[in-house]
């Protein structure tokens, strides 16, 4: 059973999500403020934490960053809009992905399940992704597209392989960048805009309406199986 | 001051009293009396305390440890239990020095005296000096202002006599802000007895002005204080405490400048005071405009100076005397009207004044009229003035004669001699009246040399060819000479000119900068710069277009260019317009200039509004964006909690419990109130905002719309008091009710817990009176300039959370405002925040409610000399 801890000051949205959660099976604990949030993380040791970052005493990066301070539990954070800088700060600071509210529940658990699974990949990330048509085989690194194999550069089987190991999580711009072409990179992100669009022309069904490779405007991209 | 208490003519000495005097309660006059009394009893003074009034102040209460405190005497009147000075006691103890507080206290009826100073006075005639305190409402004299400032009049009242006898009287001095800290803190009252109608009377304004009363009286004492020193010492340079400024009148037109000057002057610092006075002759000749000065008496006085006349012959000797008698500090004058030649033979008043000033400061105002008289000089046909081209034709013509005249009394033979002499004439001649007298005068000069000095005499033949050289040689260097001397008579006229035109731009420049209307400003100094009847400035929107006057000094402005006796166009929309005279090709130049520079400054005018526009377009851009945040997060946040509620409750692989069932469906109501709430809110804004409130007012009573109002409020939270017999006010009944809801639902919310009240009364503000109800709560209350932010719609930027919407008190606001009310934010005594609301009462024509029906009653519920006015409107407290 995996635990949980829900960070939001609406009472009425902790206790749905205490109620939902538990019926399926998680370990939830749930608090109302920022101070409460890192003392319960240090007391429960969950494998993922919910945050809303509109809290009454701390800012919400604080909590990010508190929490960052001695432990690399995935975090999902709760925003209220679309697009905010405060999501980006969020997330540049260590958050690992995001829902806005409001949030459908299959897909903010969609989102848990990807996060605690990232979080137990040193264990076992399979070796083969397959989503649709594509199957992605990392140990031999080679792509497959309705059983044809699929040429790629170097540098776009990189990009490939961080999205597809982090299958189901947002990976922000700087994460890519950086991992794919080097810590001095970070702000280059029309490199990206690029190299996903080639990626798309060789694995997408329809390029121009992604299901595999989906863009985040402004946070990073995601591949969704 | 020993000599006022001879009024006692006992053998004793009559004791002495100090009061310490505060502008409000609570500002520490007590503190600082008993913080005296040990002073003196720790040098070993017999000091005891006959009364002290702690008002359950723990730190005052703290000062009185270690001091003798002396019996009291119980009064029981009407079942309650009255404690007062026990005058027999004091005065059998007989200490040194006795410790009263409460000066202007009313005794419980039955005592001895009346008035609790009446019982002091007899402890100082005793021997016994008296530390006291009092109140600045206290003081008879005061009585009405005050009432007037807060509305309810003092009974208890102290002659000002008696303060005046005090031999020493203090100021205990707190600012208001400071003194509202206190409030707020709960170090005046306890936060139990917080009385929140008390608050009404710390207002800020009440508080500045009742400040403002008690500085101004001990100003005044102090004055005649230092008055009596002089007096005393024989003092009679002045000593400059405070501003006070005199300022010369002659009944002359510049007047209303320097009237208006001197004001500036004397209201730099606090408690400056203004006198005007025009000094007549001894020989009661009128030589002045009486309407003239009678206009500017007016002034004077509107400015809230005086006006004095002396009598004296020697206008700056009276004036000076004037001056010291009322020990001022600064003398104006104006610059003397006199032109450069009278000045040469009577120095101005001016210069007197400064001669004789002494230590007084002199200040030499130059004025309109003076300037008037330094108008753009006419270029004149003849550089050189009337009376000494005169001058020079007589020297042209009268001189050769008298030096003929003269050499021919002393017969040589030397013809250069006779040339030297008739030079002299002739450079005389061209130094007084230039070129042409001086041409005339060498003509003049040589014929005299060539008849009676050269062979042959008295014939205009020269037999010598020298002396032919020599006569001619004189005659160009008297043209030479008279030409260079002209010359340089026209360039100082020249000069002269440009410095008038470039000081008439530098002014412009200058009394631009500073006015506050600097289009009107600049057009008036264009008339009189001038010396036209009106100046008027034009502008239109395209070359074709018609012309529309924006601005004009004088009468009778131009409707167009073609008016006007002389006009400047700028640029073809903007134009300067003058009516009064035709104007010289020079003043035209300058008449440009001026129409550039006014131009210009109509432009940065034009600049700066537009600039205002857009930052209030800036501002309202950012209320917008701080909308969609505020939307976006209050009403994403419910419907967050609504959607995953839903989800648990369809999901077909979900069991739960009828218990989680439940409070799912309660999530589900919650989050729907609360997004209802809030579009009502976005509603009422928008609605206030667009001002499509149409109030349907009508006189209603407080009772029939708060307790409804408050229904809604979670029970046992809310405490009314809304008296049957308040006065019914005028408004809308519907919006009200939101209003006190609104307001009600904020105390509650952000009350710690604490019962919240709703107080009802009549409030007196400067003589009007209005209904007044007060949102009371007890929580962490809002910093300073917070109070009002609260009423900004979204004030609460980004996701940042805080239980409230955004919106509740602007909606409040709006809705309060659209109904003739008011709504204001205030620290709730001991901590907390009060909200304010003003309304009109129905037929406000009412004057001040007469203060108290039952005196003895109300004795009991307040502390012997506090102020009544928070229990007073109506019974609040009843």
């Amino acid at each position: 059973m995996s635990r949980v801890l829900v960070v939001d000051d609406e009472p009425g949205l902790r206790r749905a999500l205490t109620i939902n959660l538990s019926a399926r099976g998680w370990d939830v604990t749930a608090v109302g403020d920022g101070t409460s949030a890192l003392e319960a993380a240090a007391r429960t040791r969950p494998d993922v934490v919910l945050l809303d970052l509109g809290l009454p005493d701390l800012d919400g990066l604080d909590v990010v960053a508190g929490l960052r301070g001695w432990s690399d539990v995935p975090i999902i954070v709760l925003t209220a809009r679309t697009s905010s800088a405060d999501t980006v700060d969020a997330l540049d600071a260590g958050a690992d992905d995001y829902v806005t509210k409001p949030f459908a529940m299959d897909v903010l658990l969609a989102r848990l399940r990807a996060a605690v699974r990232r979080r137990g990949a040193g264990e076992g990330v399979p070796e083969v992704v397959e989503a649709g048509a594509l199957r992605v085989d990392l140990a031999r690194r080679t792509v497959t597209r309705h059983g044809e194999p699929v040429k790629l550069t170097p540098t776009e089987w990189h990009l490939l392989q961080v999205l597809v190991t982090s299958a189901g999580r947002l990976v922000t711009q700087t994460e890519l960048l950086k991992e794919v072409w080097g810590p001095a990179y970070g702000r280059e992100t029309n490199y990206l805009r690029v190299y996903v669009a080639q990626l798309r022309r060789k694995l997408e069904e329809t390029p121009s309406q992604p299901r595999h490779l989906i863009t985040e405007p402004g946070m990073g991209y995601r591949f969704e199986v | 001051m020993e000599q006022r208490s001879g009024v006692h003519p006992d053998e004793r000495r009559r004791g002495r009293l100090r009061v310490f005097l505060g502008a409000a309660p609570g500002v520490g006059k007590t503190y600082a009396m008993l913080d005296e009394a040990r002073r003196r009893a720790e040098r070993g003074v017999d000091v005891a305390v006959a009364v002290v009034e702690t008002h359950g102040r723990e730190r005052t209460a703290e000062r009185l440890a270690g001091l003798e405190v002396l019996p009291r005497r119980v009064v029981e009147h009407r079942g309650h239990e009255l404690a007062e000075v026990d005058l027999d006691a004091v005065l059998r103890r007989h200490p040194e020095v006795a410790v009263v507080d409460e000066l202007a206290h009313t005794n419980a009826p039955g005592s001895r005296h009346a008035k609790r100073w009446q019982d002091v006075e007899e402890l100082l005639d005793a021997g016994i000096d008296v530390v006291s305190t009092v109140n600045i409402q206290h003081l008879e004299s005061l009585n009405d202002v005050v009432a007037h400032i807060t509305g309810v009049e003092q009974r208890e009242t102290l002659p000002d006599a008696v303060l005046r006898r005090a031999e020493q009287v203090q100021l205990v001095d707190m600012t208001p802000e400071a003194l509202q800290r206190r409030l707020s803190h709960g170090n005046v009252y306890p936060a139990g007895r917080v009385d929140a109608a008390l608050s009404n009377y710390f207002r800020t304004g009440n508080l500045t002005a009742l400040r403002e009363l008690a500085l101004l009286w001990l100003a005044d004492r102090v004055d005649e204080g230092l008055e009596r020193y002089r007096a005393q010492q024989g003092i009679e340079r002045p000593w400059p405490a405070r501003e006070r400024v005199v300022v010369a009148l002659t009944g002359g037109p510049e007047g209303a400048t320097l009237v208006r000057r001197a004001a500036r002057i004397a209201g730099r610092g606090a408690g400056g005071e203004l006198h005007a006075v025009h000094v007549a002759s001894g020989d009661g000749l009128v030589r002045t405009s009486p309407a003239r000065l009678a206009e500017q008496r007016a002034l004077v006085e509107s400015l809230g100076g005086s006006y004095h006349r002396v009598v004296g012959d020697d206008v700056a000797g009276a004036l000076l005397e004037f001056a010291r008698g009322l020990n001022a500090s600064q003398v104006v004058v104006g610059a003397s009207r006199h032109g450069r030649l009278a000045a040469l033979f009577r120095s101005g008043v001016g210069d007197a004044v400064v001669r004789g000033a002494g230590a007084l400061d002199v200040l030499v105002v130059p004025h309109e009229e003076q300037r008037a008289g330094l108008r753009l000089p006419p270029r004149a046909r003849a550089a050189l003035s009337r009376g000494r081209r005169l001058l020079g034709w007589v020297l042209a013509l009268g001189g050769p004669a008298l030096v003929t005249a003269l050499l021919s009394l002393f017969p040589r033979q030397d013809l250069s001699t006779d040339l030297m002499a008739f030079l002299v004439v002739v450079v005389l001649a061209a130094l007084a009246g230039g070129l042409v007298p001086a041409v005339a005068a060498a003509l003049v000069a040589s014929l005299a040399v060539n008849w009676f000095f050269t062979a042959p005499v008295h014939r205009f033949t020269i037999a010598q060819p020298a002396n032919a050289v020599a006569l001619a040689v004189f005659v160009l260097v008297a043209l030479a000479v008279s030409s260079t001397v002209d010359r340089a008579a026209r360039r100082t006229e020249q000069a002269a000119r440009s410095r008038a035109e470039t000081e008439a731009l530098s002014v412009l420049t200058r009394t631009v900068m500073a006015a506050e209307d600097p289009l009107a400003e600049a057009l008036e100094h264009t008339r009189t710069t001038f010396a036209v009847t009106s100046a008027t400035w034009l502008e239109r929107t395209g070359p074709t277009a018609a012309w529309t006057a924006v601005a004009c000094a004088g009468e009778h402005p131009c409707a167009a260019p073609a008016d006007g006796d002389a006009e400047v166009v700028v640029d073809g929309t903007h134009c300067l317009a003058l009516r009064g005279r035709l104007l010289a090709a020079d003043d035209r130049r300058v008449l440009e200039a001026f129409a550039a520079q006014i131009a210009a400054l109509r432009q940065r005018q034009l600049l700066r509004a537009e600039a205002a526009q857009v930052r209030r377009l800036e501002e309202g851009d950012a209320v917008r964006g701080a909308l969609l945040t505020a939307v976006s997060h209050d009403l994403r946040t419910p419907l967050a909690t609504l959607k995953a509620s839903v989800d648990g409750l369809r999901d077909p692989e979900l069991t739960l419990g009828a218990e989680d069932e439940a409070e799912l469906l309660a999530s589900v109501a919650e989050s729907a109130d609360r997004l209802q709430q809030l579009i009502d809110d976005l509603l009422d804004l928008t609605r206030v905002r667009s001002g499509v409130v149409q109030p349907h007012l009508v006189v209603v009573g407080l009772d029939e719309v708060v307790p409804a109002a408050a229904a809604d409020a979670p029970p046992g939270r809310v405490r009314l008091e809304v008296p049957e017999d308040l006065p019914a006010v005028v408004t809308d009944p519907g919006l009200l009710r939101r209003v006190v809801a609104n307001l009600v639902q904020n105390a509650v919310r952000h009350g710690a817990g604490a019962p919240v009240e709703v107080l009802a009364s009549v409030a007196v503000e400067d003589a009007r009176r209005s209904a007044q109800l007060l949102v009371v709560d007890h929580g962490p209350g809002l910093p300073g300039a917070a109070k009002e932010r609260a009423f900004t719609p979204f004030q609460r930027l980004g996701d940042r959370s805080g239980a409230g919407l955004g919106l509740g008190l602007a909606v409040a606001r709006g809705l309060a405002e659209a109904v003739g009310g008011r709504l204001e934010a205030q620290d709730t005594p001991g901590g907390g925040l009060t909200m304010v609301l003003t309304l009109p009462l129905a037929g406000t024509a009412h004057r001040l409610a007469d203060p108290q029906a039952d005196p003895q009653a109300d004795a009991q519920a307040d502390p012997p000399g506090e102020p009544r006015e928070p229990r007073e409107p109506l019974g609040v407290g009843a």
